[in-house]
Order: structure tokens, then sequence, then C-alpha cells
């Protein structure tokens, strides 16, 4: 299926696969999707930033490709490897003879060995495929510089086999939570959006988007509540996966209305930090009541 | 297409007020925004606005600034709208600030009135710059050539990437078959792999308000060096609010670096907030993991006009979130059985990790010294 022309269309797509795309994240998307450029989305815990790759992927046939970052994550990891048990146990399997064979040796590094790793998958998949970095803040700087070859170029050197390049260039996702500064060199190559958090009317359609089952009227007052959640001075305000959870986990006890008793019963699923428990225990009903 | 020309130049306009404005936009950046309306509609101005914060923007912070510059060249509209754009965290730290003013009115700026060093906290928010001009040239430099000399050296932690060794717990598997090739697959010998150490992040966050005045020039002059010396160190200045100033140390002149990182902190010579700052410190950066696994110096002698309950929560969510924590406090002197008196000192006091004085170059060394083996 080919990626839509306009705005509109990109948007409406990506509502069929349960996202709702704000205007400006939508624009960002479709012009990354036109100047084949990677996006970088940054924005707070929990509102759809890893999502959005995933339901593009879905909702236009392509394969989704998740390299998730972590410190110490290396071109082992992130690109490819041998797969060193199979090429020892072949060349026990040889006999002398064979392996003086030059090809026999050729084969060994050949693709039967290669284990692809997201990368490398990714430039084999072209357009085919969205790649999804996530977390590339979690990564050390070094990686970030290779990465930023990869992107580049879409194309990758095995010393083994020679240069594979993209056809095409896959849809690129990266997303940072912000726990380093990234390069600004990376920050360049790519688009740029901050996702905030929406709009408490949009944030009911998001819940009911993605919860078809909730009931509205609870969905209004606990989006209600979250709002009012994010307001006191919390360590870590709840997100909007934070909402869609606490509806679910309302939904699934049969409450139907959001009493200060089935907050508090409920209230892991929305706060997960110790002292603002305390915080927010204390004041329950102002947060619970309807107004 | 041709009659897209004179649209270009508006758009290459734009960009060229966003770089008035401090943004960083270079010249690819213009030229992909005019790309980027190809398949947008250039009539449309939310599309205009969205194309060119995608694509001119790279960084949160700068997000304001776009919005003004564009108000004002798209639209026709002034600054005004600009205030309402402040980040919602520094509007509250500001307002509070304000709140617990006296009744006392700026009147005119008191550089000539000597900061009392004494045992009672400014109450005036001092919204001034200072100036380094108070300090002659000549003992600049001297302190420069020596602080130069200081080379702060963090604890070094393990990292999960591997180096070739020749000893280790994991087998290097690639060289192993690589060299087992040349034995006719027969795998001799076995390679090894061990684990990187790196240095741990620096954090160094410094009073600069009235009580502190005495030593924030040299502590200033300190960081500018720390910057220059380890790999990863995160500058902060706090008197009533909280400054990063790590941006500002990064000019290669330290003349420079030094006037940009004054221009940057606001509250010179003020108040002091320190738990209202470590707060923000943490809210901001801390939990975003700045400070994790890292070795935080404060340099504060303690004098706090805030909430100490404030304090003591702040403190202890940060001996949570980094690895060490080191105060120094000018007060201490060259006094080895020093016991802090202000209620601030009593109040972070389990939270700390090593207490130094940090009130000249020779405890600064001292400082230096100590730092690597923190472990």
């Amino acid at each position: 299926m080919e990626y839509p022309g306009t705005v509109r269309e990109l948007t409406d797509g990506l509502r069929e696969g349960s996202y709702l795309a704000d205007r400006g994240l939508a624009t960002t998307l479709l012009v990354a999707l036109s100047l084949h450029r990677p996006v970088l989305l940054e924005g707070e815990v929990g509102v759809g930033k890893t999502e959005v790759a995933k339901v593009l992927a879905s909702s236009y046939g392509r394969k989704l490709i998740r390299l998730q970052c972590y410190e110490g994550i290396d071109t082992n990891q992130a690109l490819y490897e041998w797969d060193y048990a199979r090429q020892m146990l072949q060349i026990r399997a040889l006999s002398e003879r064979q392996l003086a064979d030059d090809q026999a040796v050729d084969k060994l590094f050949g693709p039967k060995f290669l284990l692809q790793r997201p990368l490398l998958e990714a430039v084999q998949a072209g357009d085919q495929a969205v790649l999804l970095i996530d977390e590339v803040d979690r990564a050390d700087d070094e990686f970030e510089a290779f990465l930023l070859e990869v992107l580049s170029d879409f194309q990758i050197s095995i010393p083994e086999i020679g240069t594979i390049k993209a056809r095409s260039r896959p849809v690129v996702i990266l997303t940072s939570n912000r726990t380093r500064e990234l390069h600004d060199a990376l920050r360049r190559r790519c688009l740029y959006h901050w996702i905030g958090y929406p709009t408490a009317e949009r944030e009911v359609e998001i819940v009911l988007v993605r919860e078809p089952g909730a009931a509205e009227q609870l969905t209004r007052k606990v989006v209600r509540a979250v709002h009012r959640l994010r307001e006191l001075d919390l360590t870590k305000p709840p997100g909007v996966a934070e909402t869609i959870d606490w509806v679910r986990t309302l939904g699934f006890l049969g409450e139907s209305e959001l009493t200060p008793q089935a907050a508090d019963d409920t209230l892991g699923a929305v706060i997960k930090d110790r002292d603002d428990l305390d915080l927010v225990r204390d004041n329950l009903a102002e947060i619970t009541s309807g107004a | 297409m041709p009659e897209r020309a004179p649209f270009a130049g508006v758009l290459v306009g734009f960009a060229r007020e966003l770089r008035a404005a401090g943004l960083i936009v270079g010249t690819g950046d213009a030229l992909t925004y005019c790309s980027a309306m190809t398949p947008l509609d250039p009539s449309d101005l939310v599309d205009l606005y969205w194309a060119g914060r995608a694509t001119l923007v790279s960084r949160h912070e700068d997000i304001a600034a776009y919005d003004t510059v564009f108000r004002r060249y798209f639209l026709d509209e002034g600054a005004p709208g600009a205030t309402q754009l402040l980040l919602p965290a520094r509007a509250v730290a500001e307002a509070e600030a304000a709140l617990v003013m006296p009744g006392v009115e700026p009147g005119p700026p008191k550089d000539e009135e000597k900061p009392v060093l004494g045992w009672m906290a400014s109450d005036v928010d001092a919204l001034k710059h200072r100036s380094f001009a108070a300090c002659t040239p000549a003992e600049l430099a001297a302190l420069r050539r020596i602080m130069t000399r200081i080379r702060l050296t963090p604890p070094r932690r393990r990292t999960r990437r591997t180096r070739p060794a020749s000893a280790g717990r994991a087998p290097d598997m690639r060289k192993t078959v690589r060299e087992s090739m040349r034995m006719h697959g027969e795998p001799a010998e076995l390679f090894f792999r061990q684990r990187k150490t790196r240095l741990r992040p620096l954090i160094l966050i410094l009073d600069v308000s009235g009580s502190m005045a005495d030593y924030s020039r040299h502590l200033l002059q300190f960081a500018y060096s720390a910057r220059r010396a380890a790999a990863r160190v995160e500058v902060f200045c706090f008197g009533t609010r909280l400054t990063r100033i790590t941006k500002a140390l990064e000019h290669r002149q330290p003349d420079a670096a030094l006037e940009q990182a004054a221009q940057a902190v606001v509250d010179w010579d003020g108040g002091t907030r320190i738990g209202q700052s470590l707060d923000t410190f943490i809210r901001r950066w801390g939990r975003g993991g700045l400070c994790r696994g890292g070795v935080v110096v404060i340099c504060s002698d303690g004098l706090d006009r805030g909430d100490p309950e404030l304090l003591a929560a702040a403190m202890e969510r940060l001996s949570r979130l980094c690895y060490r924590i080191v105060w120094l406090n000018p007060h201490k002197g060259d006094n080895a059985d020093f016991r802090p008196s202000t209620l601030g000192m009593m109040v972070v006091a389990p939270h700390i990790d090593l207490l130094l004085s940090g009130h000249d170059l020779a405890s600064l060394e001292q400082l230096a010294q100590m730092l690597p083996a923190l472990n």
C-alpha cells in the first residue's frame, strides 16, 4: 500500500490503526515520507512516541523493524553478526581437502552464516520497512556517531562481503526521552517533533479509540482526574498510556463511577512513585470530584 | 518551478529571522523547509507553521522562540504573546520567588554595596548581572593559570561495552574463529573480551547567592576549567532559581565563556533557595537521567531561605538518583572538626558522602585529588 500524499489522508490512515495524530505530527510525518528524512520524536513519557511507528507500519502494510537502544549497544547487536557456532561446526564438518579450496572459506563468510540485526535488515528491506530506533538517548554517544553514518547513506560495509546499499530508503523514526542531550549532527539529519500532552477533549477521544469498550462517561471523569494529577506537583506525571491503563483497570473491575474508593484501589495504574502516591492520596477526594 | 521563486524567498527570509532570534538554522535546513512545502499547501498557515517547526527547530527549548518569530513574520504580531510561552516550570519558580519578596522596592542597582558575608541570607531577588570587572586582570590571569592545572577526574565505572583483552570472562568469538581458520579450522587458542571502563559524569551545582558572593567568582572559574578538563561535565548555578550554564561555558575563550555564563545567571548576589533549586534540578534534569551514576558536587554554605523540608526531600531524592554527593562548604575552612551550624547544612548532612571546604585553591586541589577515589 502506497503512503498517502496529503496530511488528511495520513491522519485518516493512522486513525484506522487506532492512532489519533494531531496536525503537527501528521504534517511532520508526511514531510518525512516525501523527503525521505528520519523523524526524531521527543516528548513526555507515555504520549505515544513508539506507538506511532507501530501504527504507521501496520496501517500501510510495512514491516516494523525495531532497534531498542540500551547502554553498550554495539554493531554486533545493531548491524550484523556472524553465526560463529555454525561456522565452527561447518569447519569441523569439512575435510582438510575441502577446506583447502578457496570457495569453502568464502562460503563460510556468506549470507548463510550472517545474522541480520535490525539496521542491516532495514537496509535490505528498503521502503518496505519502518525502522523504529527506540530510546536513542539510552545508547552511548559512540553509537550515535555510528548511527549517523548509517542514516545518512543507508549503506553498510561488511568487510567479508562488501557494501550493501539500500535500494530505497525505509521510513525511520527515532524516539528519545531526553535523558541525555543528543548530538547536534544527529538532530540536523532529522525532522523534529515534540509530542506534548493532548487536551482533555482529545484525550477522551484517544482513550475511546484505543479502548472501544470503555464507557464514555467514566472515560471523561478519568481524563479530568488525570489532568488534575498533571497539575499537581508530581515527580512522574501520568501520560496518555497511564490514562488508558486506568480506564482499562476500572473497566475490568466493573466500576462505572470514579469514586474516591475506586480511585484509591486502582491508583497503581496511574501513579508509579511512592512520594507521588502519598501526595495524591491526600487529595483524592478533590481529584475524583466530577467538577 | 519559477513561480515558486518569490515564495522561496519568503521562506528563506523566515529562516533568517529565526537565525537572528538565536536558533541554529543552516542553509540546508532552509532548503529542506522549502522542499517540505512541496506536498503541502503553502497558502495554509498551519502547514507553514508545522513544516517549519519540523524542519527548522531541532530542540524543545527553541519552540517558544520559533512561535514568537512565526507570529511576527507571518502574522505581523508583536512580541506580547511571547510572555505566555515561557516554560511553566520556570514561571512557577519565578512566581514563588516574587511572592517572598518583602516590601522593599528594587531601587537603584546596588552594585557598589558590599555583599555582607553574613549569617543572614539576603531576601532580595537581585535581577542583575554580576560583572567580573571587579576582579583585577592580573588576579584573573593568575587564577586561571592555576585553575587550568587542576584536572578533575571523576571515578570510573564499568560499561556494557567490551574490548579485546588478554584475559577475561567472555570469549571473543569473532577473533577465535578468524584465528582458527589459519589452523585449518582447529580452534587452538581462545581469545577474550573484557568490559571497558569510562568516567562517570560530573555535575557541578554552584551557589552564586549573596552569602557566597566572595566565592562564586572562583567557583565559576573552577567550573570553566573543570568543564574543559573532564569528559562529561554539567554545570548549574543557583541563587533563588536554577540556571544551566553548561552551554555558556563551552566557549573556547575563557573570558568570553565566563562572560556568557555570567549573563545567563540572573540572580547573582541574591537570596538562596537551595531546596527549591535542587528540586528544580531533579525535576527538569535529574529525573531524566542527567546525574544517574554520576558524581554531584554542590557548592553552598547551606544558608537556605526556603522550606527545610523541601531541601531534605530534594537531597534524599538526589542521593538516590546519583552515585555520590560531594558538598563544598567554604565556611568549613581548614577546620577539620567543623560542625555544620546552619539549618540547611544540618538537614543535608545525612546525604553527603564527602564534605570539603572549597574556600581556596588548595582545597579545590584537594577535591580534584579525592575525586577519582570516590568509589
